[in-house]
């Protein structure tokens, strides 16, 4: 299925899938006929795909679509509506910026710019390292913390620019970490 | 629809039309104009999205679109009062409001529907007291074998979507994005252009009411004329 | 041998039984057990570390004690919450425990016996002489508890502990007395709908029930999109048996065999208790096929929203259920005549479901008895803010705003000004203190042109920015408009570009009557209620703080100090100490520098106005100033620090 879809494409597009996205697209491949082949499944599929490699492949749509035997267009109609789908690989340490209400008053807005500061990407952006990814959303649910920020799956509250930095720099260390622990173990087993 | 007549008053006018037909065509029929966009004659679910053709209709508590209003017994419509005008005129503001106004170098020049409108309306094309809204889009999508869209001129009536929609096969327009950035995606234009039947369809040209949507043979003989390419 | 059974409501009263012998157990055992908040709030609050902690601790001490986690007791501002059940003594109720005050719990009380830390205490759940209880505090004194009244006190991953009070007893009654008499109680009761607009829920049932189609379709709606409310989340994660037993009841009044919840994806913890929920449920034999053999079958299955505010709106969500776009469709049909694929199809919030049992289970007249004769019942607000006492709050309809911020919440915060309450979210409006005598039921609300909303409730101080709040929603609702209606998808983006140009002091008189203008023309032309309500936080402004758009706009200041591009920060040299160094360190853009007496000064055009060096700088020197418009900044001839000077020292 994925080598018919490559072979329809025109040159450019072809060579813009490289090799990681191949083997997603591989691995979707082998996950969708576990959906039934209906409209009303399209969101669930979507998300499923989104869930497992963090984003959607351009061509996973036109998987999808042939999949509930729906047109393109819909697939990509349906995936542009929803704020939650997202068409580029986010940062190994996604960053997201609450900007509900209460986050708002607080300055959420703010910390949204240290952030791209500090990151030196803009809200949406994916770093060149794909390091870090930074994005608003909407409300987390978290009111009273405010302001909060979600890095990964944990949520900080009480979050003040200069804690920005304070962000940064734990992720920084932590990876800086399991890099010696990495050296150690294999040096361990050599 | 059902066979039996009743009598509605458009205007002080009498009216005689089929019971549960939609009250926009029955107005037109009736040479009484009420400005619209997103309407196609044969539609069973009008979207009512362009919100022009507003009337007030007595026990109703706001305006209503008569687009997808079905007449009854003794309906009294008003279609003119100066609130009605006023929320025409506004909706009308909005929407060219994010047009490029470029009426001299548009295919669409005088068949256009916002044009009529205007005139209707008594509407300058441009307006003033609102500022204009770029929409960020680039001002031609040519990528299609045999269409040309001009994001920047659409007015999202939805009449190309609907009209691919209910042609059997084809089905290769729809909407996108959202909000402000919505557009119709020709998505899958990227295929094979033997796949495709829009060369001897084109159907989505031929409503689209205001020179958005264009065949591309035609869209650039018309270049060609202005001399512009 | 199974004793022949011949009611729903005596094979409840098993599983009742076997629930609460299972729960004394767990009441009565001889080791202390430790109950953790981990809903979302706690969990981000540190919920999960306080649990590590006491892990960590009971293992280096030596000692033995049962750890459970439950859902939220609303009260978001003491986060991480733990309950402490020690033998001996009554159920008490800490605050703020972290890793480390879970340590000194576990050698204090648990070990010791002796001291049951009181630095860390609210209080006891239950009447005790030796202990303050909770309803010594005005929080709990005042609320009233109906849809909260288990959340935060029982396992919402064990059926047994909802079964243990009364959980599904409801349901019972209801299969024994069947669908009609459920509509019926509800009717009466004149349960409004608590997503915002009030429609009655009995009615909506009795008009799905009429309808002949079938099957139909029961959706709880979950997809809280409202930025600042979180009552439904909380609910679906601290009680997810309750909204399962609501749902039921529903389903039954209107004869749907299919029932949805519909829980947006923001919410993975909601979505994973609540497919947990419904398989234990199904495992009792309280949902799927022939429920408690009363006949009445229900297959709940959990559906994910994927972020559109829009999808709020029923037939928005019923068009994303169909995996179409988000898009509202006009009425009529109506959804409970003809919904998702054309059958009968109805929505309830969580919070209404979430009611239903309980009405059923004390009767019509209990409910009619709480709140007012047009708005029965208890309301939740989520109230954050300038207040003491930030969280959710379950009080009965018909109290004033002042009471819900003043009394239950504990007033503003730092001893500041009330300014204004902005009640309903993005539909709703901004009331001004001087009307907080304004009741709280839907009607009242709308009169003042607020609404009540999903129950959003920012409370704000004089350092809140009005404009800045009506830009703020209106920049929410039009990043949310589906895009469908002229007025909806271009007429807020107007509203907003005019607010934005407002608050940079670029607005001009014009402006306001441009923005009335296309607020009311967005409200009567709309297709649906999102583009209705969008220009309610304008209108209610422009109504009650006109002074300070004018101050925008005439004097480009910003009263409240807030608005960025008309503000800025000095340093007080008076005031600032010499060789204290916070306010530099803080800085993200290097904009503060020593000056030639070695005091700090702020490079107006390096600085981005965070704010940070206002709250670093210790209270002692207090030093830092805000001023609007930024000319304000007064002359101090301030020189910096030369290379030479600063090698020097």
């Amino acid at each position: 299925m994925l080598d018919q879809l490559l072979a329809a494409l025109n040159a450019t597009e072809r060579a813009a899938v490289d090799e990681e996205e191949y083997n997603i697209l591989q691995a979707i491949v082998e996950e969708l006929p576990a959906f039934p082949a209906e409209v009303s499944q399209l969101l669930p599929i979507l998300q499923s795909i989104q869930k497992k490699h963090g984003y959607l492949p351009r061509l996973a749509l036109n998987m999808v679509a042939s999949h509930v035997r729906t047109t393109i267009a819909k697939v990509y109609g349906i995936a542009t509506f929803y704020n939650q789908f997202r068409f580029n690989p986010p940062g190994r340490n996604p960053i997201k910026v609450c900007l509900g209400t209460a986050c708002h008053v607080k300055g959420g807005e703010i910390l949204l710019e240290n952030f791209e500061r500090r990151l030196e990407i803009k809200e949406g952006e994916t770093s060149a390292d794909r390091e870090y990814s930074l994005e608003r959303v909407a409300c987390i649910g978290c009111c009273a913390l405010a302001p909060a920020v979600v890095v990964g799956e944990k949520v900080e509250a009480y979050v003040t620019p200069s804690k920005v930095e304070g962000i940064i720099t734990e992720i920084e260390v932590r990876k800086e970490m399991a890099a010696r622990e990495q050296v150690k173990n294999d040096a361990a087993n050599e | 629809m059902s066979d039996n007549l009743v009598t509605i008053t458009v205007d002080e006018q009498k009216i005689t039309a089929p019971a549960g037909a939609f009250l926009l065509p029955v107005c037109l029929e009736n040479d009484i104009y009420i400005p619209h966009l997103c309407f196609l004659e044969g539609m069973d679910d009008p979207p009512a999205s362009c919100r022009l053709c507003l009337v007030e209709i007595a026990g109703e508590s706001g305006p209503v679109a008569s687009c997808r209003y079905r007449v009854r017994e003794g309906l009294e419509v008003k279609t003119n009062s100066d609130e009605i005008l006023r929320l025409r005129q506004l909706a009308f503001r909005l929407l060219v409001s994010t047009n490029d106004g470029s009426c001299r170098t548009c295919i669409a020049n005088h068949s256009c529907d916002l044009q009529k409108i205007a005139k209707y309306l008594h509407q300058p094309l441009k307006t003033k007291r609102l500022r204009h809204i770029d929409r960020d889009y680039p001002a031609l999508i040519d990528n299609h074998p045999f269409l040309v869209y001009e994001p920047k001129k659409c007015v999202l009536c939805g009449r190309c979507v609907y009209v691919c929609g209910q042609l059997e096969k084809g089905y290769k327009l729809d909407f996108a994005q959202r909000g402000m950035d919505s557009i119709v995606s020709l998505f899958g234009s990227e295929l094979d252009p033997a796949s495709l039947e829009c060369e001897t369809c084109l159907a989505c040209a031929g409503v689209c009411p205001v020179g958005a949507m264009s065949s591309k043979k035609k869209w650039r003989s018309f270049i060609a004329e202005l001399g512009l390419n | 041998m199974m004793q022949p059974m011949n009611s729903a409501k005596e094979k409840l009263r098993l599983l009742a039984d076997s629930a609460r012998e299972r729960v004394r157990e767990l009441k009565e055992s001889p080791l202390p057990v430790i109950y953790v908040g981990c809903a979302t709030c706690g969990r981000a609050a540190g919920a999960l570390a306080t649990i590590a902690g006491f892990e960590k601790a009971l293992q280096e001490n030596g000692l033995e004690a049962q750890i459970r986690q439950v859902g939220c007791l609303g009260h978001c501002y003491a986060e991480p919450l733990v309950i402490i059940q020690n033998p001996g003594f009554p159920p008490l109720l800490y605050q703020k425990i972290g890793a480390g005050e879970a340590g000194i719990l576990v050698r204090s009380f648990l070990k010791d016996g002796s001291d049951p830390c009181y630095e860390y205490l609210i209080g006891a759940l239950e009447a005790d002489e030796n202990f303050p209880t909770l309803m010594d505090y005005p929080r709990y004194l005042y609320e009233n508890r109906v849809v909260m009244e288990h959340c935060g006190l029982i396992d919402p991953e064990e059926i047994d502990s909802y079964l243990a009070v009364g959980g599904y007893a409801a349901l019972a009654q209801g299969l024994e007395k069947g669908g009609a008499w459920v509509l019926e109680e509800v009717k009466a009761a004149n349960l409004r709908g608590r997503g915002g607009a009030g429609f009655p829920a009995g009615k909506k049932w009795e008009i799905a029930r009429e309808v002949e189609k079938t099957p139909k379709l029961l959706i709880c709606n979950g997809d809280e999109g409202d930025p600042g409310a979180y009552m439904d989340r909380t609910l679906l994660e601290s009680n997810p048996h309750q909204v399962l037993e609501g749902l039921a009841l529903a389903a039954l009044a209107v004869g749907a065999e299919r029932g949805l919840l519909y829980i947006r994806a923001e919410y993975p913890l909601a979505v994973t208790i609540m497919e947990r929920a419904i398989v234990a449920a199904e495992e009792k034999n309280l949902l799927g096929a022939d429920i408690l053999g009363s006949g009445f079958s229900l297959e709940v299955s959990v559906f994910q929203g994927s972020g559109a505010f829009v999808c709020g709106e029923e037939t928005a969500l019923i068009q994303s259920l169909a995996g179409n776009r988000g898009m509202p469709q006009p009425r009529p049909p109506y959804p409970a005549v003809e919904g998702l694929n054309g059958l009968p199809t109805v929505i309830n919030n969580v919070k209404t479901l979430s009611t239903v049992p309980s009405i059923i289970r004390r009767g019509w007249q209990w409910f009619r008895a709480i709140g007012t004769e047009d708005s029965p019942g208890t309301a939740i607000f989520s109230v954050v803010g300038e207040v003491e006492y930030p969280g959710l709050v379950e009080v009965p309809m018909g109290v004033t705003l002042e009471h819900l911020v003043l009394d239950v919440c504990g007033g503003i915060k730092d001893g500041k000004e009330f300014k204004a309450v902005q009640i309903g979210g993005p539909s709703g409006g901004c009331l001004p203190a001087a009307l907080a005598d304004t009741v709280i039921d839907f009607d009242s609300l709308k009169k003042v042109g607020a609404m009540m909303g999903s129950g959003g409730l920012v409370v704000m101080n004089e350092d809140t920015c009005m404009v800045e709040v009506a830009r703020y929603f209106t920049d929410f609702t039009q990043g949310e408009s589906c895009g469908k209606c002229t007025f909806c998808r271009i007429g807020t983006r107007h509203l907003r570009e005019l607010l934005h140009s407002i608050t940079l002091g670029e607005g001009s008189l014009d402006d306001l009557a441009d923005l009335e203008e296309l607020s009311q023309a967005i409200i009567k032309g709309s297709l649906c209620s999102l583009g209705k309500t969008a220009p309610n936080p304008v209108l209610t402004t422009l109504r009650f703080f006109r002074d300070e758009y004018l101050a925008h706009i005439e004097e480009k200041r910003c009263p409240a100090k807030m608005c960025r591009t008309l503000i800025a920060f000095y340093i007080d040299l008076e005031a600032c100490a010499r060789g204290c160094d916070a306010c530099v360190a803080c800085c993200p853009t290097d904009a503060i520098f020593t000056t030639s007496n070695r005091k700090k000064a702020i490079d107006q055009l390096k600085c981005v106005k965070c704010g940070e060096c206002v709250y670093v700088c210790p209270p002692e020197y207090d030093a830092v100033r805000r001023v609007s418009p930024p000319e304000m900044i007064p002359d101090q001839g301030v020189e910096p620090l030369t290379e030479k000077e600063e090698s020097q020292a």
